[in-house]
């Protein structure tokens, strides 16, 4: 019998290596060491794939017959999740200040997540995919119930019963998918359909409307987003913050392989797709306004742009990939960022009162300041970097004939400056009546400023980046 | 050069924050000094500043600025007044309780001369819709009472605006298969797009500039954010200045949709002349001086845009020259309030006596106390309502007479504006100024001459001498009107 050893390069995998030998020594080491050093060990560990990742930049490395690789989507959105797992690190370690420590292992299983991620968006094969999207949902269950609060608890067994639910359907219309062509590579899918002998049109139909389901539910699109709302709450705040970054990220980078590599010549999910998008921007962008919770609010606000990225699945990928990664790429700092502050800001899990933060300007210039650059950028106000995200979604929309909803994004994001004007007009423009906790270290100090000028340089010249991501085109 | 204009203020902005008090004021007033030594450069030596690099080039989209006639004047227009402005308010006794305007009018006067000079669409949207937040800021931390209420009015009208303009500015785009956002390269695709596409998209541009200008019945935002701006007359003077709808409508909309402006012109006439005439109408109920001239305010955009939309070379002329120095006497209008405010409120904490100090009639003949300061202000009312030998009577002249060649009924509408804001400016000035005296004011200081003097000789040299202003606009007017079938 003739041996085949298989299709390993493991240059090509070095940043998710990277990322899974830090989590097992995250694991081991506990015993060990302190809780700050392993926190430090995470950082290392992150900014090592973080380097890994830029050195494989135009490698276009593959593994596993191609199952896995490296090329310069994969890349970047590793980037992207690894800043997003970076910033929670550095967010966590302000939580001991409040009394509510983070066990280690939390560090551990964060970073088994960061690689579940890493997993599904350089994946080019269906089983591969899943096998990233259950590693990265079963690291957030845990997460998200990290706390031993009621809230926290109940927070993750609802996201782990409706995930597994959501698995469920995922890995069932995967199994269509399968059934209808034969095939498991995204690549081979799309020739299998596109070829003159496919007959299965309508079971791989139904294959896509099921997948759509699935990552609709990890992207939380209206109206599979019920559980976002309850579970950002209730998770820990520095969970949220991952979970509304990295995870919905990674989610983003396995559905537009799905939809742009794979499914894009079958039909029946464009429209269902359209519908969701329409319901995800006004249920978002509606239900944010009404919220007293900064916490709630920013939640409901992260359903509103898994909205507006939906955007760029529909369009097509040459455009659609690199203005979804930018997009994503400004939001992990944006929306992180200001998680950041709420984190430094609250008392305990349960966020803060949007009213409370009157007067924050005066007496918490920097966190104030800081605050209002990553509302204004969520906004999408230029010349930050949330104003070219959301024009780049839009042109490539627009570009692919979806006008209606284009102007349905641009009419619920003006609604969404009410909700994200308010905090600001409070801190600035009110007398303060509560005195908020403020548990910011250097670190988290230093973090929000790296933040903040990395939106306002995105914003002000996205060419630096945007030319790289030119090369994320097919 | 010209990015130095532009950028200037906003970089000294950002040094302002270092210092306090006499020193900030000092930064700031040379930052918008020397931005204004600068343009006037540009205009005396005919300095070409046409410049255009890519800025992101995978959408295209260009960082393309030029300053050719009418953004000279409008940007000349806003430095001097800025600078006036500034030295005014670093004279006010209170201005040491409010010292981040400094900053927030030169991150403001930064974004206006973006407006002005940018020649790419997007880019054009970026200052358009970064200017507002400064100028909400300055409403917000240094507004009166219910300045809440008004912020949210107007970001909420202006960005709902911006955006449908944003969504038209990327159709145009795809619609045109442009290969950039730059103005010459969209402009002459878009008149080969079929009449329909062409309404729409105009319509676009439209609810942006129609907010800006602003157009009845957009209009609602614009008394509350006077009302409510701080008494200085700081951010109202700023708040003039950003009104460039008139300037987008001329720059961008009617060039890039020709047919679809023809079509819709003796919509938006009417509108414009009924604008001008409810301005008037309001301004004559209004019992506050802000109010009034919120709204008289109101009444000069809306002639504004019947000038514009006359689309024919004198109306559109008229327009702009309008446009410009309403920027130069309403604002000094402005200031007059803020020192009238200054002397008769004792207590500018004080929401009662403020308002008091802002309210018509309130105290009543002060010109026998205050003759010189009766003088300017009635000099400068003249100037507001078009007495001729002064800049305002250019402008509305030339608006009617351009008017009245394309649309006689919507002009003769508007013309009774006229005498609608004679009645209500001579009716404010002679419950306030005339009568018997109730109260006694200190008379214009030196430093308040020093203020008020060039804007006074500006708005004779200009009533007088207009020619020098048209001509910088005849070219860019004659091009435009041409697109537009106009003689």
């Amino acid at each position: 019998m003739n041996l085949v050893p298989p299709d390993v390069n493991y240059y090509s995998m070095l940043p998710f290596i990277t990322v899974l030998l830090t989590a097992v020594f995250a694991t081991i080491l506990p015993f060990y060491v302190s809780r700050k050093a392993i926190a430090g060990l995470s950082a290392v560990g992150l900014l090592v794939a973080l380097a890994a990742s830029i050195g494989l930049w135009n490698t276009n490395l593959s593994s596993f017959y191609g199952a896995y690789r490296a090329d310069n989507f994969a890349l970047g959105f590793g980037i992207v999740l690894i800043v997003g797992a970076l910033i929670a690190v550095i967010s966590s370690v302000d939580v001991a200040k409040r009394g509510g420590t983070m066990q280690a292992e939390f560090f551990a299983i964060l970073l088994y997540a960061v690689s579940g991620t890493m997993l599904l968006a350089s994946a080019h094969d269906l089983i591969v995919l899943l096998i990233g999207f259950e590693v990265m949902s079963l690291g957030v269950y845990v997460l998200s119930s990290f706390k031993e609060t009621s809230n926290s608890e109940e927070a993750g067994l609802k996201y782990f019963l409706l995930g597994s639910f959501a698995s469920a359907i995922l890995i069932f219309g995967i199994a269509l998918v399968f059934g209808a062509t034969g095939k498991f590579g995204l690549e081979a899918i799309n020739t299998a359909v596109l070829s003159p002998e496919f007959k299965n049109s309508s079971i791989a139909a139904v294959g896509a409307l099921f997948i759509l389901i699935g990552f609709s539910f990890k992207v939380a699109m209206a109206p599979f987003h019920q559980w976002t709302p309850d579970v950002y709450t209730g998770a820990p705040t520095v969970v949220t913050q991952f979970m509304s970054v990295a995870v919905k990220a990674a989610a983003f980078a396995g559905f537009l392989h799905i939809f742009g590599l794979a499914l894009q010549n079958v039909s029946g999910w464009q429209t269902p797709l359209q519908f969701l998008i329409a319901l995800t921007l006004m249920i978002g962008n509606l239900s944010a306004l009404r919220q007293s919770n900064l916490k709630r609010m920013l939640a409901y606000s992260s359903v509103a742009h898994a909205g507006y990225v939906g955007l760029a699945v529909l369009a097509s990928p040459s455009q659609g990939f690199s203005s979804a990664l930018y997009y994503l790429g400004i939001y992990t700092l944006m929306n992180a960022g200001a998680f950041a502050v709420l984190n430094v800001l609250s008392k305990d899990e349960d966020g803060l009162e949007i009213e409370s933060l009157a007067g924050l300007g005066s007496s918490k210039p920097l966190l104030a300041a800081t605050l209002t650059f990553f509302l204004l950028s969520l906004a999408g106000i230029p010349p930050l970097g949330g104003f070219i995200g959301k024009y780049l979604i839009f042109s490539a929309a627009a570009s692919s004939g979806y006008y209606g909803l284009v102007i349905l994004a641009a009419l619920t994001s003006a609604v969404s400056l009410a909700y994200y004007l308010r905090p600001i007009g409070l801190m600035y423009f009110r007398p303060r009546v509560t005195v908020l906790p403020d548990f910011s270290g250097r670190s988290t100090r230093v973090l929000l400023l790296v933040c903040a000028a990395g939106v306002l340089i995105l914003g002000l010249v996205p060419n630096a980046v945007y030319g790289l991501l030119e090369l994320v085109k097919k | 050069m010209i990015h130095l204009i532009i950028f200037i203020p906003l970089l000294f902005a950002l040094i302002a924050l270092f210092f306090r008090g006499q020193a900030r004021a000092s930064v700031s007033i040379f930052a918008a000094l020397s931005s204004f030594a600068l343009t006037a450069v540009v205009w005396m030596f005919k300095i070409d500043t046409v410049y255009r690099t890519p800025w992101i080039p995978g959408a295209g989209v260009f960082y393309s600025v030029t300053f050719d006639g009418p953004s000279l004047l409008l940007a000349l227009v806003a430095t001097l007044m800025t600078s006036m402005t500034l030295i005014y308010f670093s004279f006010r006794k209170d201005s040491h309780q409010a010292e981040g305007m400094y900053p927030l009018a030169l991150a403001m006067l930064t974004g206006l001369l973006g407006i002005f000079a940018a020649r790419d669409l997007i880019l054009f949207y970026v200052f358009f819709e970064a200017t507002l937040v400064p100028s909400l800021f300055m409403l917000g931390l240094y507004g009166r009472k219910n300045r809440v209420r008004a912020l949210t009015k107007m970001a909420l009208y202006t960005i709902f605006g911006g955006l449908l303009m944003l969504v038209s500015i990327i159709g145009t785009k795809y619609y045109t298969n442009s290969p950039s956002f730059d103005f010459l390269e969209l402009f002459g695709r878009t008149n080969q797009l079929d009449l329909e596409t062409q309404t729409w998209l105009f319509l676009g541009f439209l609810a942006a500039f129609a907010v800006k200008l602003p157009l009845f019945p957009l209009h609602n935002w614009l008394p509350d954010f006077h009302a409510e701006n701080h008494p200085s007359g700081v951010a109202d003077v700023m708040g003039t200045l950003y009104k460039v709808g008139g300037y987008g409508l001329f720059r961008f909309a009617l060039p890039l949709f020709p047919a679809a402006a023809q079509n819709l012109q003796w919509v938006f006439m009417f509108l414009a002349a009924f604008t001008a005439l409810y301005g008037a109408w309001i301004a004559f109920s209004s019992k506050d001086f802000k109010r009034l001239l919120a709204y008289a305010g109101l009444s000069h955009m809306g002639l504004v845009a019947l000038g514009m939309f006359s689309l024919n070379p004198i109306g559109m002329a008229g327009a702009l020259f309008l446009l410009a120095f309403q920027g130069v006497y309403s604002s000094a209008l402005f200031l007059i309030v803020g020192m009238l405010e200054e002397r008769l409120n004792k207590d500018s904490h004080n929401e009662k006596t403020t308002s008091q100090a802002l309210e018509i009639g309130h105290v009543r003949g002060l010109a026998a106390s205050a003759p010189a300061f009766a003088g300017v202000t009635l000099l400068l009312w003249f100037a507001s309502i078009g007495v001729p030998g002064l800049a305002g009577f250019v402008g509305e002249f030339s608006i009617f007479l351009g008017a009245y060649q394309a649309n006689p009924w919507a002009t003769a509408l508007a013309v009774s504006t006229v005498i609608a804001s004679a009645a209500f400016a001579l009716t404010a000035y002679q419950r306030t100024w005339l009568e018997e005296a109730t109260t006694s004011i200190p008379e214009l200081n030196a430093k308040d001459w020093f203020v008020l003097a060039p804007i006074l000789a500006v708005t004779v040299f200009f009533g007088v001498f207009s020619g020098s202003a048209l001509k910088l606009l005849e070219p860019s007017v004659q091009a435009v009107a041409g697109l537009l079938g106009g003689k």
